[in-house]
């Protein structure tokens, strides 16, 4: 059967069957069925709508020539255009941008982080998580090289049998691992990340996990100096604070009274760049409350108190009334939310970056850490609910479909860390990341804290714990393109996706930024945006 | 110069011959087009980047097709390879695992074709990731049972000529250098079996390579034109016909050429008017084989079928698939009897 049999009777009219949506051209669908053609070309239309779709193609097209024969770049010069595969939407806000810029005077010149702009009153999408892409994320580093080959085999045998519990052959595959890594070009792809696993994979044999203490705990200072020099040597983290404070800044547009709640303080490297921002608001700046959570301090230090009082400082410097708080908690469900003293006034941004995924471990006595998590900050209704996260799948129940994904995963990101040259940032960069391989491969249960899911069940998760998303346009896309521009490296990509966006390594995404609402909890008629 | 005047746009008689999702996508594409280029031959490069859907690679095979991306360390040049999934269960399982053994040849009895292909977008717009091309490029896998590698080339206003005819030249040895693309019996058809292909400013880029490619003695087995853009200084009739009624203006075509052109040049430039004034002569080379298709609502037809008939002059096989009712892009989508006979004869193509 050819691929596209089943396509033609739409046309034709033909009796050809098939299962396809868009084999029927007519007739009742349900309210939801997306187009499968259009889907094809990464476009989302509900068959029913396809009609409404053209002519209001066509109508744009119509304004747009109208309005203005010659130029149409310049028309829409500063529309912020969200979420291009809800063509309908799409189509829509554009004819409502022309409708309210008559005129055609060019805006202010192009968007930064001050320039404000409310949320279209656009889709929040329905509710229902489309699938947004059969497509699993795999990465693949192509094997040319036999040696190279034989390296993931054995690292794949090993695997399986650790999964199986079969320590002594482990223990053996290991050796053979140690052997080969000798022999692969271990200055990039497979051979470079290769001798991360095969480290994990020994500690993991020889620590068994549920004699839990496989990694090593650094003392906070180490592991800042680790967060710090992966904050520089590749834009992963600069990315999610940027992404993050473009849509707090847009989603405090008008309030005076502001309060972000950071899930990960770490050295408030975020903050800075906000607080500038709120500065230069047209306006004025609001009174701005920060409430920053950390661990609890083992050394005696209140690193909570100090990054406070730097960013205070900094504040006061630019004029921005600003108040700090810090919450000692080792984990997230261990918050209460009354311990954030929000207050009714102030609107609440929540901040989590690379956080989430922590609270998919087991269960507590209370229940699913994440659920608990998730209805407090529901609870505090806040503007805007920011999460960045690993974009991969590595909290597959099999041990074996964990240790292949992340291999490939890290692989991309190892790949990506070649650009930089610096050092020691590159060096401390890759212990960074180590760490997280570690934790992944080594550690299990409670002591697994790295559980990346993919954007798509993050979508379906926050969907039904009762938040809607909220679209990042193109405003974001291109500041996040800007910023890597300052990357020497050419191989990095941002992308949209859906409301969201997501920088990766040469085509294939490694962390997602998507932005989220509560949705009021009494069941008030959500319209049928 | 005619379509200076209010063309009608969507009149009824267009409605009728193009299907309504080629309609929405088609628009949709031009309409978004039309923000994105400046007057001054600039284009709005991050909104460009924001508004073409991407897709992912997928070793996981997807209706008996999978997909992968391969960086040209040299280059930097990224490939999208597409490949037919194999038939034995231990190969399935490494692919869903994400491996990709590039090492064996494609077959040691029969013959592969592989073609290298690429993608449209007036040598602006869209890139080897697109949703529209990773599709297309699906479904070509599908018909041929061979492979199919998407160059991922440099594009205007960015970079302009030659950059993207140096980016196919280099995918084209590439793809000759790779054990894992061979086919044939050893010691006799023993190689790659390379044909090169592409729509719009992609055919016109296989012609370019191909022509580069004969005289420097690489193989090409035959060049799949789909649409390509030529052109020229003189407005031709289908140009004055057709401007402005199917979804192209002829003035859009200039600003492409122009932003892809050396800056001061004009369009009997050879890259662009390829049996123009200024155009190289071909008798005498080793050209491949060729199939050219036009399309009937397309305004640069007559370029092409000039193009057509320069090859025929200086001796070269050239069939010609002329479909009248066919608009640009008609093989995004497979819901028009277009879409089958273009693939049957590509399949035919590959076959003789």
């Amino acid at each position: 059967m050819g691929p596209y049999d089943s396509s033609i009777s739409a046309a034709a009219g033909g009796s050809t069957s098939s299962s396809s949506s868009s084999a029927c051209s007519s007739s009742t669908k349900p309210p939801d069925q997306m187009d499968h053609l259009l889907a094809g070309a990464g476009y989302k239309v509900r068959s029913n709508d396809l009609n409404q779709v053209a002519k209001r193609l066509e109508h744009l097209e119509t304004v747009m020539v109208k309005s203005s024969p010659v130029d149409f770049s310049e028309l829409v010069n500063d529309a912020v255009h969200y979420n291009p595969t809800d063509l309908a939407s799409w189509v829509d806000s554009l004819l409502t941008e022309l409708n309210t810029n008559v005129s055609g005077q060019p805006g202010p010149g192009t968007a930064d982080l001050s320039d404000l702009r409310d949320f279209p009153a656009g889709p929040y999408g329905n509710g229902n998580v489309t699938q947004t892409g059969e497509f699993s994320q795999q990465a693949v580093t192509p094997l040319e090289e036999d040696v190279s080959i034989r390296l993931v085999h054995v690292l794949m045998t090993c695997a399986e049998a650790v999964q199986r519990g079969d320590l002594s052959l482990a223990s053996l595959l290991i050796d053979d691992l140690q052997a080969l890594l000798g022999r692969v070009n271990s200055g990039c792809g497979i051979g470079k990340v290769g001798s991360f696993f095969v480290d994990a994979l020994s500690r993991r044999v020889v620590n068994s996990p549920q004699n839990g203490a496989v990694q090593v705990d650094l003392s906070a200072y180490e592991n800042e100096i680790l967060y710090h020099h992966y904050y520089e040597a590749c834009p992963y983290l600069k990315f999610a604070h940027f992404t993050a404070n473009q849509a707090i800044l847009e989603a405090f547009d008008g309030q005076d009274c502001v309060h972000v709640i950071d899930f990960n303080l770490m050295q408030g490297l975020q903050w800075p760049a906000l607080i500038q921002a709120l500065a230069l608001r047209p306006g004025g700046p609001p009174l701005l409350r920060l409430t920053g959570i950390g661990p609890p301090s083992l050394d005696g230090r209140d690193s909570l108190r100090e990054i406070g009082l730097k960013l205070a400082e900094l504040a006061r410097s630019v004029n921005v009334r600003f108040a700090f708080r810090g919450v000692a908690a080792s984990r997230l469900d261990d918050v209460k939310p009354w311990m954030l003293q929000v207050s009714p006034k102030e609107a609440v941004a929540v901040n989590s970056i690379m956080q989430l995924h922590k609270l998919l471990g087991p269960n507590s006595s209370r229940g699913p850490p994440i659920d608990l998590v998730l209805d407090w900050i529901q609870d505090l209704n806040p503007r805007i609910l920011m999460v960045v996260e690993q974009e991969s799948n590595h909290n597959q129940p099999e041990f074996l479909d964990r240790f292949t994904e992340s291999l490939y995963y890290y692989s991309t990101m190892f790949d990506s860390l070649d650009a930089c040259t610096a050092q020691p940032e590159k060096t401390l960069a890759e212990l960074y990341i180590q760490r997280e391989i570690c934790n992944v491969v080594c550690c299990e249960g409670s002591a697994r804290v790295e559980r990346h899911e993919p954007l798509v069940r993050w979508r379906e998760r926050l969907s039904r714990a009762g938040f809607a998303p909220l679209h990042l346009g193109s405003n974001a896309f291109k500041q996040a393109r800007m910023l890597l521009t300052l990357f020497s490296a050419e191989g990095y990509s941002v992308e949209e996706n859906e409301g969201c966006l997501t920088l990766g390594w040469h085509s294939r995404p490694l962390i997602a930024a998507s932005a989220w609402q509560a949705v009021p909890k009494p069941s008030a008629a959500t319209t049928g945006l | 110069m005619a379509g200076s005047n209010e063309t009608e746009i969507n009149s009824d008689e267009d409605k009728k011959v193009v299907p309504l999702h080629t309609r929405i996508l088609i628009s949709n594409l031009k309409l978004s087009y039309n923000m994105l280029r400046r007057p001054d031959g600039t284009l709005k490069r991050d909104l460009a980047e924001f508004l073409d859907r991407k897709v992912v690679a997928n070793t996981v095979p997807v209706d008996g097709v999978y997909s992968f991306d391969v960086v040209d360390r040299a280059t930097s040049l990224l490939n999208r390879v597409y490949r037919t999934a194999p038939p034995d269960e231990e190969s399935l399982r490494r692919l869903d695992a994400g491996i990709v053994e590039l090492v064996k040849p494609l077959s040691s009895c029969k013959i592969v074709p592989v073609i290298l292909f690429f993608h449209g977008g007036s040598f602006t717009h869209s890139s080897a990731n697109s949703a529209i091309y990773d599709t297309f490029c699906r479904r070509l896998t599908g018909l041929i049972q061979g492979v199919v590698v998407s160059v991922n080339y440099r594009r205007s206003p960015e970079h302009r000529y030659p950059c993207a005819y140096e980016d196919g030249w280099e995918a084209l040895k590439w793809v000759h250098s790779r054990s894992w693309l061979l086919s044939g019996e050893e010691d006799k058809t023993r190689k790659v079996h390379v044909y090169l292909a592409g729509d719009s400013s992609g055919g016109n880029i296989a012609h370019h390579v191909a022509h580069r490619a004969a005289i420097s003695g690489v193989e090409v087995l035959g060049n799949i034109l789909l649409h390509p853009l030529f052109g020229g200084e003189e407005r031709t009739e289908s140009e004055e016909k057709l401007d402005g009624k199917y979804f192209v203006k002829l003035q859009d075509r200039d600003w492409y050429w122009r932003a892809f052109l050396p800056e001061g040049e004009n369009r009997d430039h050879p890259a662009c008017n390829i049996f123009g004034p200024r155009g190289s002569d071909l008798a005498g080379i080793e050209f491949p084989k060729s199939l050219v298709v036009v399309a009937g609502l397309d305004l640069v037809q007559d370029w092409q079928l000039a193009y057509v008939r320069g090859l025929q002059k200086s001796g070269f096989d050239v069939k010609l698939l002329f479909l009248e009712e066919a608009t640009i892009g008609f093989y995004f989508l497979p819901n028009n009897q277009h879409f089958c006979t273009l693939m049957e004869e590509i399949k035919k193509f590959l076959q003789t």
